[in-house]
């Protein structure tokens, strides 16, 4: 900050420093001090500091008090620009776009020659094993694969009339590094050994999925910003205003002697609160957001099979959603105080 | 103190309210300041609160020249100096005990301590038992020692009064220089600006006599 009011000693202390040596010090503090007495003035100068920034935060409070509904109205703008990107947010990271989940699902399918049998299958498994940037490998039997494919066909038996097996041996791997780039090289690889018949890697849709996240996490991010920036806009709007009503008092207190820290302090506070407020009302909007929608979520979740809960906002979310609204109505505050001091001069 | 050397001061580029402006006051003295209204007395008093800069010259306050002084300065420079103005500049939804504490509060003075200092300005101007009251509530005169307690409570090096004695009775107006006085005797350096010839011509104190914003007159220097 560029001037604050804590105990810097009064550089501009003209008066004090009286170029000849022989004049009698005018001010009623002796120009002599030991260091001791230095220092309970600047713990004297510190105390101050915090009982100005006390009576301010009360004092801005006091304020907000007095006009409820106006404030309110400020209050609830801030709340409603946070909500959005807030919810956002959480509906992406209930679908677990935003995590790490899903890059489990990025294998790869070696499918092994119709004529392997089971020795050499667990042969090719153990080279694949072997290469570096594999993770780990599942061998899955003929039996196994069309196991596994009726199931998921949901159809028990209609594949039993079948009379051979059509399925060839296939072995799952688990890359170690689930870069596109990094799994299209492993599968040239192993589409290279001997006894491997082809290679899928199912990219298309991790890919898509990948993207998708990546929107959404964008998406919300510059919704964030945006809004962001409606709340400082919204809190320098409200203390430009304010600073304009006791503009008459600011004057004033700069003809004795106030720093622009000291007359800064107030609004910085009122903006603070703005911002506290707002998080809570963004806070209970989430929450009853949450309410109404949970029941109409559950039910269809249960006509899926599925159980399903709406996401809520943890302590952590909260804290940070309030510490960011309250930041926001501070910097929203201090740009709007600054740029407005400038323009008022004492008359 | 006080040293205006060559001082000019022009407002909006052509109208020169100050010209030629060359005095000292020495440390303790006290001063009036007279002229015709619109003579500049409260330009020139506005030049040593460094409300303004000189347009020419330099206005010298205890050996430095304050047109130097960064404007993160000018607050803790303008402390110590307790000014009465024309207009009072009171805080009109303040009781009359904040208005007289806020140079204390803006100090830093603990609370305590700043309400015995205030209450001591009050009782000194005649309006201790007003101090729960409202400026609005007060007389034009009265708004006055209002302003004359707030200047002095935290006992300023130097003293500047424009036209304190304005909306007072004669009774009072000798008061209240008296007053000054009194303050000029434990040591502050005082200048006040007054149209109260009569008065001043009384108290047998240095007189610099303004006319179109030159010095035309410097009688009883000491
Ligand atoms: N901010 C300003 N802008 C332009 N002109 C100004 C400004 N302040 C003062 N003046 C002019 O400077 C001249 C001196 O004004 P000043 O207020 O110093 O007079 P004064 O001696 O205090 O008068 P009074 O006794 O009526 O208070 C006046 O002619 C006034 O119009
Ligand atoms: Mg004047």
């Amino acid at each position: 900050m560029k001037s604050s009011a804590t105990p810097r000693r009064q550089q501009g202390a003209a008066l004090k420093t009286p170029r000849k040596a022989a004049a009698k010090p005018l001010a009623d503090k002796p120009s002599q001090r030991g260091a001791r007495s230095q220092q309970t003035r600047f713990s004297s100068r510190l105390r101050a500091w915090g009982r100005h920034h006390r009576s301010m935060a009360w004092d801005s409070f006091q304020r907000l008090v007095r006009y409820p509904l106006g404030n309110l109205l400020t209050m609830l703008a801030i709340a409603i620009a946070l909500v959005l990107p807030a919810a956002l947010w959480l509906t992406l990271d209930s679908a677990r776009l935003l995590d790490a989940e899903l890059d489990e699902s990025a294998t790869l399918t070696v499918y092994l020659e119709l004529s392997t049998d089971a020795a050499q299958a667990q042969r090719i498994e153990e080279a694949v094993n072997a290469e570096q940037s594999v993770l780990e490998t599942r061998l899955i039997s003929a039996e196994q694969g069309m196991a596994e494919f009726q199931q998921s066909l949901g159809l028990d038996n209609a594949l039993a009339g079948l009379e051979s097996n059509p399925l060839p041996i296939s072995i799952v791997v688990h890359p170690s590094s689930i870069e596109p780039v990094a799994m299209q090289q492993l599968a040239a690889t192993l589409e290279a050994f001997s006894g491997v018949d082809e290679v899928r890697l199912d990219l298309a849709w991790v890919e898509r999925l990948r993207n998708l996240a990546e929107l959404g996490r964008r998406v919300a991010l510059a919704l964030g910003a945006l809004f962001g920036l409606g709340v400082l806009l919204v809190v320098g709007n409200t203390i430009r205003l304010s600073v304009e009503s006791r503009r008459r008092e600011i004057e004033v207190v700069m003809l004795i002697g106030a720093t622009h820290a000291f007359v800064r302090r107030p609004f910085l506070y009122s903006g603070a609160w703005y911002g506290v407020g707002g998080g809570l009302l963004a806070l209970g909007l989430l929450g009853l957001g949450n309410h109404w929608l949970s029941l109409p979520v559950a039910a269809l979740a249960a006509s899926y099979g599925a159980s399903f809960s709406l996401p809520q906002l943890d302590v952590t979310g909260s804290t940070i959603l309030l510490s960011c609204s309250t930041l926001l109505g501070w910097l929203g505050a201090w740009l709007a105080v600054t740029r407005h001091l400038s323009s008022i001069r004492p008359k | 103190m006080i040293a205006f050397e060559h001082v000019g001061k022009r407002y909006g580029g052509r109208f020169e309210a100050l010209a030629h402006l060359n005095f000292r006051v020495a440390r303790g003295e006290m001063v009036f300041l007279t002229g015709h209204s619109g003579a500049g007395k409260s330009s020139l008093l506005r030049l040593v609160m460094r409300l303004e800069k000189p347009s020419r010259g330099r206005v010298v306050v205890a050996g430095h020249d304050i047109a130097q002084l960064h404007a993160s300065q000018v607050p803790f420079y303008r402390r110590q100096i307790g000014v009465v103005f024309q207009d009072h500049q009171l805080l009109f939804d303040r009781s009359i005990f904040h208005n007289v504490s806020l140079p204390l509060e803006i100090q830093g003075v603990e609370p305590r301590e700043a309400a015995r200092r205030v209450r001591a300005a009050l009782d000194k101007v005649g309006l201790l038992h007003r101090e729960k009251a409202l400026p609005i509530e007060l007389s034009g005169g009265e708004q006055q020692r209002v302003g004359i307690a707030r200047a002095v409570v935290n006992k300023p090096a130097l003293l500047l009064a424009d036209e304190p004695t304005g909306n007072l009775d004669p009774q009072l107006s000798a008061d209240i220089m008296a007053l000054f006085e009194d303050f000029n005797r434990i040591g502050t350096t005082v200048m006040i600006a007054s149209h109260d010839l009569a008065l001043i011509a009384q108290l047998r104190h240095r007189i610099l006599r303004l006319s179109d914003g030159r010095l035309v007159a410097d009688e009883g220097a000491a």
